[in-house]
């Protein structure tokens, strides 16, 4: 207690908690890169080399290099997952005056593997009278989406970089919120096949839920996809990150972003005067209010104009309102996006299907073992998942939240360390592939999940549960309502602006 | 419907103050006792082991053998064996059990105990393998004069009287060849083998008041001959009655020689002790003005020592 | 085509559910049989026993001074109000009268006691309503600074064996008030904390507002006690009602709600724990020698010696009984009751004038509360029976004894 007593306050604890938190990201995306460079990069070329003139070799290298971003994910996610129970558990106990898991390594920085040790070795029980086909595969049910879901994120949020192009899908967030959906089935499979009283309210009450919450949820994404016109994660992002068009006066590039923004917007973006006549970026500077959660550039083009002086006083006034309210539109369709992900997800306050002083704990009462730590690692790859989406859809995903000229020496700094490593890789005869724009977006995509994940530990240590009568009131009776009328202003405003 | 709005936004306000109020926690100390690192500091009073108090001034074992705290336990969880020794026809103590599986530290023996002997100590880690090894014989539960007076001014308790009569307990080597006499008799092969048994023996049942049991009758001016001699004398008629072999009574005689050679050591032992009770005093006054002080760790030390002292005893003598 | 709801292939069935008694949410070993129509609770019927200690058997097998260290069991919780009630009994039957110094000791760590035991509620009761992770944890730091307060007075957290027939057992050691006092002027801004987190968090206000309305009529009918019938409007405290100790010297309101609801017994907790500050606030100024410092300062000395001494004030001993392990109280037999947080509870002696004990009886406040409990739940959802059975505070050794 000397140390502790030494300092007011709890520098020492979050500090241990920073350190932690940055060294987890370090190997996170040390081991995602490395594991990007090696099979989308180094593989293929060395088979390149082999293949000389052999055709059927140089597919092979295009197809391992296809598999690049399934095989990043399916590194990411484990590692990831790691991570965020620790800091859940050490975020949690800084919130409740506790220290955590500190034993295992350093700050308990192994814990979550002694964990998984733990569960590994442990029997794996099937209780009497459950189905075993379908007890087994319901974890596998649960946790599979969330890999194959997060694929097309991955291009968000590495700027489309190309070893990821593959999975820039036209319809990307359609993909995600099918995909994101599937797991409910893997609950009620376990919930079915435990035979257990317990296990089965659990089981159908997460499909309740989820049907209940999904379309709030989903209808949150869409007023966001009409607002920017695509459904295409990658051009969702980029449009929130003029910041990566800044300096390009009259370059080719500035024409060409210009073009594919037009292509973007279409005949959608028709309010005039438009923000093609200045240039898109004149947005760069707008930083953060660039992102959907203030209304994306449709707000960011109306400061940008007014700047410009390109409106007369009424058009501004009453663009103005019109823009106060879409950005209070944004803000309440991020809160719906969150509050139905938080009940997707099942996590406090809406985790009914799993309520420890109801139904023991819920679905995966008779879980153990490895299948319940597949239930586990699901669990918080889907807080992470959704967390990306509302990164995506919100909160600009790559994009840096400062000012292009603030951020400029930054990147620079970054093009810079990216152009040294590559020259070194490229020195020894290795192929290189790292970019400052990928690096950045990367690293700023994960900081604002992560924000976001925090979020959800604050809201854990918080709040208590819904009653289940009470959490489909609020679903049908308030969020449901609340998310058409929101549809129908947002369609409305978008083309007032 | 303006009701409604208004109503959720309280809700949400709500909401947010409760999600301020435990972000703040975070930047609050936190609570958590990291305790094999850092032991609690615990108060005085804190109802711990059981253990055995000697006279942190003079080393005298302070249990009189009353039974007071074996008859008014609770869990009946006190099993003490005495006798009445046949010098001074008091009761004299020859082991003490407390089996701290079945005891729940209510306190009640500390209470009752007339000479403040038998205390609850700070110490709480007790776990242990077996349920025997919970079983604390005499040796285990006396403390050394250290702890003794730690925990006495810890526990704020009155300085216990020295004994007023010199100590009229045999030395060791009657108690030594008590047990011996307590064998069947007709075996001296076997008592032959039972001496270097029973020597140990003795001192375990006086671990660390060996040396001022000596003492005692050192400094009351008690003469040591006398002493000697009537250790010799009762040895060696106990043995007579059961074993009349000369070779018995010769080894008996050796015996009590070799008694006397411990009471030398024990002499040695004592100047140590002294010299030990008087740093020990010099490092009590601060304590007593500064009441909050907590000795810590000390005692499990010394304990250590003297259990080493106690095991060493016996391998000297039996060298000699 | 319409559907007939009333044809016999649409039949619905009751379904029977065992809650615990190994079930997270049930406090102790409690098992309810609860037979739920869909999601709506039929009928309850709360199967007991399974914590009997055979209490009074015990006391009636010990002397009575060994059973004074096993009352603190009877209700882990508040074992000070155990041995308060049985010290009573005692002491009503041998004519004592205890000195006040013991007297408002008694109080100050009652009271003490009573903030632990709604604390523990506090935190318990939210963790029932599904609030994990976060909160309970702060109503537990405030109550191990109590406990710590209990172990360098008592000797131990809970189980203090404190209060004897006669008097207490020691004066707090030195230091001791100045951390209560410290403690004292904190813990109105933890619960300030506690409040703001939790009074008005919608989600609570929705899990607890109108659930398991308790009226008047049966709180009385059922005998309870304790916050639960003050939360109903009945305005019964032993303190007030028939004071007892130093009571009546004291200035302290009863917190009284009107609604009968679980929000309304939560909120009577709440009232109830910052009275108890008030209450030991008064009793620190009014304690007859002061504090501990003032006492010895008094007597002239820093050891407790003096502190029994003949000469001394008699208001001013802990004692009235010398302690022994012959403790015997005079034949008779006696009734006496204090008001601990869960309601009244009362110890009934008959003494023969030996140092036994004839028979010893409890009467438990959660005994009495838990049997109002098959009455509120009956219609109420299935995930309203923890938030209900939580809000009444009953706690399992109380019961099954
Ligand atoms: S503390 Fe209580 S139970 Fe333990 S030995 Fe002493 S009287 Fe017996
Ligand atoms: S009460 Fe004290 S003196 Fe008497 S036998 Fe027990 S420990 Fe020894």
């Amino acid at each position: 207690m000397t140390t502790a007593a030494a300092a007011p306050y709890n520098i020492g604890e979050i500090w241990k908690f920073v350190r932690l938190s940055l060294i987890w990201m370090g190997i996170i995306f040390g081991a995602v890169w490395l594991v990007s460079w090696v099979v989308g990069a180094v593989i293929p070329a060395l088979i390149d080399q082999a293949a000389g003139k052999d055709a059927v070799l140089h597919n092979l290298a295009n197809i391992i290099r296809l598999l690049t971003p399934l095989i990043a994910v399916m590194v990411f996610i484990p590692i990831n997952a790691t991570y965020m129970v620790l800091a859940e558990r050490r975020g949690l106990a800084l919130l409740t005056v506790r220290k955590g898991p500190n034993r295992v390594g350093p700050d308990g920085f192994l814990q979550t593997g002694a964990d998984a040790v733990k569960l590994l070795f442990k029997e794996n029980i099937d209780p009497e009278g459950s189905d075993p086909l379908m007890f087994t595969l319901a974890p596998i049910i649960f946790f599979a989406p969330s890999v194959f879901g997060a694929i097309p994120l991955l291009a968000a949020v590495t700027s489309d970089h190309e070893l990821f192009h593959i999975v820039n899908l036209p319809t990307g967030i359609f993909y995600v919120l099918a995909m994101s959906s599937i797991p409910v089935v893997g609950i009620v499979m376990g919930g079915w096949a435990s035979n257990n009283k317990y296990s089965l309210v659990g089981g159908l009450r997460s499909a309740a839920q989820a049907i209940s919450y999904e379309i709030p949820l989903v209808l949150a994404v869409i007023t966001v996809c009409l607002l920017v016109g695509t459904l295409n994660v990658v051009d969702i992002a980029w449009l929130q990150n003029p910041m990566a068009l800044a300096g390009l006066d009259n370059s080719p590039q500035a024409a060409q972003a210009l073009q594919r923004w037009e292509s973007i917007r279409g005949a959608s973006h028709m309010a005039a005067p438009s923000i093609s006549s200045i240039g898109v970026n004149s947005l760069a500077d707008f930083g953060f209010l660039n992102w959907n959660i203030f209304g994306g550039d449709k707000f960011t083009s109306y400061l940008a104009l007014l700047a410009a002086g390109k409106y007369t006083v009424e058009a501004a006034i009453f663009k103005g309102l019109a823009a106060l309210l879409l950005i209070i539109s944004s803000f309440l369709l991020c809160g719906l996006y969150l509050t139905g992900a938080c009940a997707e997800i099942n996590r406090i306050p809406f985790d009914l299907p799993e309520a420890e002083s109801e139904l023991v704990s819920g679905y995966n009462t008779e879980y153990s073992g490895i299948r319940f730590a597949i239930f586990f690692l699901a669990e918080f790859t889907n807080l992470f998942i959704v967390s990306t989406i509302a990164v995506v859809m919100w909160f600009g995903g790559g994009s840096s939240p400062f000012p292009a000229t603030l951020y400029a020496p930054v990147m620079q700094a970054l093009a810079g360390v990216c152009g040294a490593v590559n020259e070194v890789l490229k020195g020894i005869g290795l192929p290189a592939i790292l970019e400052a724009t990928t690096l950045s977006g990367a690293i700023w995509a994960i900081a604002k999940t992560y924000f976001l994940v925090y979020f959800a530990i604050l809201v854990r240590g918080t709040l208590p549960r819904f009653r289940i009568d009470q959490l489909m009131d609020f679903g049908w009776k308030r969020l449901i309502p609340l998310s058409l009328i929101l549809l129908l202003t947002v369609t409305f405003l978008k083309e007032l602006i | 419907m303006f009701a409604l709005v208004g109503r959720s936004i309280e809700s949400l306000r709500q909401v947010a103050r409760g999600l301020g109020t435990v972000l703040k926690h975070a930047a609050r100390e936190p609570i958590t006792k990291e305790f094999p690192d850092t032991m609690p500091q615990l108060a005085g009073h804190f109802r711990g082991r059981l253990a055995l108090a000697v006279n942190p001034q003079t080393g005298d074992h302070l249990c009189i053998s009353c039974l007071q705290c074996e008859r008014v336990c609770p869990d009946k969880c006190i099993q003490i064996t005495s006798h009445k020794s046949p010098e001074t026809n008091k009761p004299e103590l020859i082991n003490f059990k407390i089996d701290h599986g079945l005891c729940m530290f209510c306190g009640l023996c500390t209470e009752v105990c007339p000479t403040n002997c038998i205390i609850n100590t700070n110490d709480f880690e007790m776990a242990d393998y077996s349920r025997e090894s919970l079983v604390y014989d005499l040796k285990k539960l006396t403390l050394t004069q250290d702890e003794s007076a730690h925990y006495y001014s810890k526990k704020e308790l009155p300085m216990p009287k020295p004994k007023p009569k010199p100590a009229a307990k045999p030395a060791a080597g009657a108690a030594a060849a008590k047990p011996a006499a307590d064998k069947p008799a007709g075996k001296p092969e076997a008592k032959a083998e039972a001496k270097p048994e029973a020597k140990p023996e003795s001192a375990e049942a006086k671990p660390a008041a060996a040396a001022p049991e000596a003492k005692a009758a050192e400094e009351s001016a008690a003469k040591p001959a006398e002493t000697q001699a009537k250790a010799e004398d009762s040895a060696a008629k106990a043995i007579e009655t059961q074993a009349k072999t000369v070779e018995t009574a010769t080894k008996a005689e050796e015996t009590a020689a070799k008694s006397g050679e411990t009471q030398q050591k024990a002499e040695e032992v004592l100047k140590a002790a002294e010299a030990s009770t008087k740093t020990e005093e010099s490092s009590e006054k601060p304590e007593e003005k500064t009441r909050e002080i907590d000795l810590g760790r000390v005692p499990a030390k010394s304990d250590e020592a003297a259990e080493t002292k106690a095991a060493e005893e016996p391998k000297k003598e039996g060298e000699q | 085509m319409t559907l007939e709801l009333t044809s016999p292939e649409l039949k619905t069935q009751e379904m029977i559910i065992n809650m615990g008694p190994q079930h997270p949410a049930t406090h102790g070993v409690l098992r309810l049989v609860v037979t739920l129509d869909g999601e709506i609770v039929k009928h309850v019927e709360p199967v007991l026993g399974h914590l009997h200690r055979a209490q009074e058997w015990q006391g009636q097998n010990r002397t009575i001074f060994q059973y004074q260290a096993l009352i603190d069991r009877v209700d882990y919780l508040s074992g000070m109000f155990t041995s308060w009630a049985m010290a009573r009994s005692a002491e009503e039957i041998d004519g004592l009268k205890v000195p006040k110094r013991a007297e408002y000791l008694r109080v100050i760590l009652s009271e003490m006691n009573r903030i632990t035991s709604h604390l523990l509620w506090l935190g318990t009761y939210l963790i029932d309503l599904g609030a994990m992770f976060g909160f309970p944890f702060y109503p537990f730091r405030e109550r191990e600074k109590l406990f710590d307060l209990f172990e360098a007075v008592a000797g131990q957290r809970m189980m203090f064996n404190y209060i004897r027939i006669g008097g207490v057992v020691r004066n707090p050691p030195f230091g001791w008030f100045d951390k209560l006092k410290q403690f004292l002027d904190e813990f109105p801004d933890r619960i300030d904390e506690y409040e703001a987190i939790v009074t008005e968090n919608p989600i609570f206000l929705k899990r607890t507002q109108g659930v398991g309305y308790l009226s008047p009529e049966v709180a009385m009918n059922y005998g309870m006690s304790g916050p639960c019938v003050r939360a109903s409007g009945i305005n019964l405290d032993l303190r007030k009602f028939k004071p007892y100790s130093v009571y009546p010297e004291i200035d302290f309101k009863v917190p009284v709600m009107q609604e009968g609801d679980t929000w309304a017994r939560y909120m009577c907790r709440i009232a109830e724990m910052r009275e108890c500050v008030n209450i030991i606030r008064q009793c620190i100024e009014k304690i007859p020698g002061g504090t501990t410092e003032e006492l010895r300062k008094t007597l002239g000395t820093t050891t407790p010696e003096k502190d029994d001494s003949k000469d001394l004030d008699p208001e001013w001993l802990l004692m009235a009984k010398k302690q022994n392990a012959g403790l015997r109280i005079k034949a008779g037999e006696g009734f006496s009751a204090v008001e601990s947080p869960r309601g009244t509870i009362g110890c009934y002696v008959v003494s023969n004038g030996s140092d036994k004990a004839y028979r010893f009886r409890w009467r438990n406040p959660s005994f009495c509360n838990l049997s109002a409990l098959s009455h509120l739940l009956v219609g109420s959802p299935i995930a309203d029976v923890m938030a209900i059975f939580g809000s009444i505070d009953v706690i399992l050794p109380d019961v099954d004894r």
